[in-house]
């Protein structure tokens, strides 16, 4: 049995707004949301990129204490935009905690704050002390699938609870494996997403890998440039995105807004190395996508490329995307204004393409002035399109190898 | 210390760390205030720090029939006898 899948809830926090009307004014305006590393104690002042995709507004939360006892920074990302989304959809409590709803959400490794936190007790003390001092709630605070069971003891929600790690497709395999779910019977929705916290452990570790753009510290908006030939690596971000799925007769029935279909999802490894990205890998992911979309590469007009604006990664997925869909479909990388917000990248970017889809148009790559030679070979865009998109392919891959596609496709 | 002061600093933690205020000193914690047994381990973790003391393993183990907020003040009223801490007046 093949159910179809339709988004009746989406939201995010991301460096260049929270919510649709802040951040389509950001896609359509050219602002970048990418701003000065904030100096801390720990390791900004030796890390050589000094850029961030930044959330500096406020969030206003409203969460009770016993609540809020088991959450770190990651966390309240996480259940803001979860909140949001249940509100959306207008689904019942009822539906809410029947077991019928589950929770596909993640983060790369939890939350690195409270982590930090609890490496300064361990080495800063002797045991007997740091034992002492390490609180009950601290794991809970920083596992892996924080964020996933922080929202299902948040609202309630009894369904089954999916928590990829997998870095920069975590939230891409949220949305993925919640379709799944849906489609195939286990849940009749699905709350899908994943959100990061500002953290620069993560942008030391790029940074050593010399993947981070060093170039424009002192003009941050000018970085990232995805498919730029002035492009000199990618610049880490912070955020949360997330999305509801629904069984499309339920949905119908129960008179929700139906905002988007996921019509196809596809994941798989490079099987070898774990960081070089592998033209074979994502061709093949792509062309799985298609096949379990059951459409071909013409039947996609959007296409949201991963594009950290890495030297390589950039080129290797420009021929990936010309070797499965020719030149036709517009090729966009809007990790140009959020900078790479690692977990929560899939579930923006899939959010961002359902705005163009629902406001009819296509945000330009930012900060691509003059394409790479060697990615000049897909349609990219540059200034923004005023036209209808009827169905989008959101691309990411992680270290470790994984690749992911999502395809997406305005309702009608 | 008194019992005074212990039901003094109890209300302070329940105040400072769990956001609770005048609670009702014979409620269940549980039914009233959500209290649940991650802020039992915090509630022991206060107690140790006001009284300066560690807690043994088998004493807090003996924790984990406490309903309300006079049971925890007979609990550390207990503890601060068997260490010579408490006075009656």
């Amino acid at each position: 049995m093949e159910r179809r899948v339709v988004i009746t809830g989406s939201s995010a926090i991301t460096p260049i707004g929270h919510g649709k009307d802040q951040i389509v004014k950001s896609l359509q305006n050219g602002i970048s949301g990418i701003k000065t590393l904030r100096e801390e104690e720990f390791l900004s002042r030796y890390i050589h990129s000094k850029v961030y995709g930044t959330v500096d507004y406020p969030v206003e939360y409203d969460f009770k204490r016993n609540h809020r006892k088991t959450m770190g920074p990651v966390a309240y990302y996480a259940c803001q935009v979860a909140k949001e989304v249940l509100e959306q959809s207008g689904l019942t409590e009822e539906f809410i905690t029947s077991g019928r709803l589950g929770v596909a959400f993640g983060s790369i490794h939890g939350s690195p704050t409270v982590q930090r936190n609890i490496y300064r007790i361990f080495f800063g003390a002797d045991d007997k002390i740091a034992v002492k001092e390490i609180g009950a709630v601290d794991y809970l605070k920083s596992m892996v699938h924080t964020t996933a069971v922080n929202i299902t003891k948040m609202f309630g929600i009894t369904g089954r609870v999916i928590s990829s790690g997998t870095a920069c497709t975590t939230s891409s395999q949220s949305i993925g494996y919640g379709y799944e779910s849906v489609k195939f019977g286990m849940q009749d929705a699905m709350l899908c997403g994943g959100a990061d916290e500002y953290d620069t452990t993560t942008v030391a570790v790029f940074d050593n890998l010399l993947a981070c753009s060093t170039a424009f510290n002192a003009e941050p908006n000018k970085t990232p440039r995805p498919f730029d030939k002035d492009r000199d690596g990618l610049v880490v971000g912070e955020g949360a995105g997330a999305v509801m799925l629904e069984e499309y007769e339920f949905a119908k029935k129960r008179g929700a807004n139906i905002l988007g279909e996921v019509i196809g999802f596809a994941c798989n490894n490079n099987g070898g190395d774990m960081i070089l990205p592998n033209l074979t890998g994502i061709t093949n992911t792509l062309k799985l996508g298609l096949e379990n979309a059951r459409i071909n590469p013409q039947g996609v007009d959007l296409i949201s490329a991963h594009a950290t604006a890495t030297k390589m990664g950039d080129i290797i997925e420009a021929q990936a995307i010309n070797a499965v869909f020719g030149s036709t479909p517009h090729v966009i990388g809007l990790k140009s204004y959020t900078g790479h917000t690692m977990a929560a990248c899939g579930a923006i970017e899939t959010i961002m393409a359902l705005y163009m889809m629902q406001d009819d148009f296509i945000a330009p790559t930012l900060n691509l002035e003059e394409v790479d030679e060697r990615c000049a070979m897909i349609r990219h865009v540059q200034k923004v399109l005023q036209q209808p998109v009827k169905t989008a392919a959101i691309q990411n891959f992680a270290f470790g190898g994984v690749n992911t596609i999502l395809i997406i496709r305005k309702f009608s | 210390m008194t019992r005074q002061e212990i039901e003094r600093e109890v209300k302070d933690v329940f105040q400072r760390e769990f956001e609770i205020e005048n609670p009702d000193m014979d409620a269940d914690l549980r039914e009233t205030y959500e209290f649940d047994s991650i802020d039992a381990i915090e509630l022991l973790l206060a107690i140790e720090t006001f009284l300066g003391t560690e807690i043994t393993q088998e004493e807090k183990k003996q924790a984990i029939h406490i309903r309300t907020i006079t049971q925890i003040c007979d609990y550390i009223e207990k503890i601060a006898k068997k260490r010579n801490l408490f006075s009656p007046a």
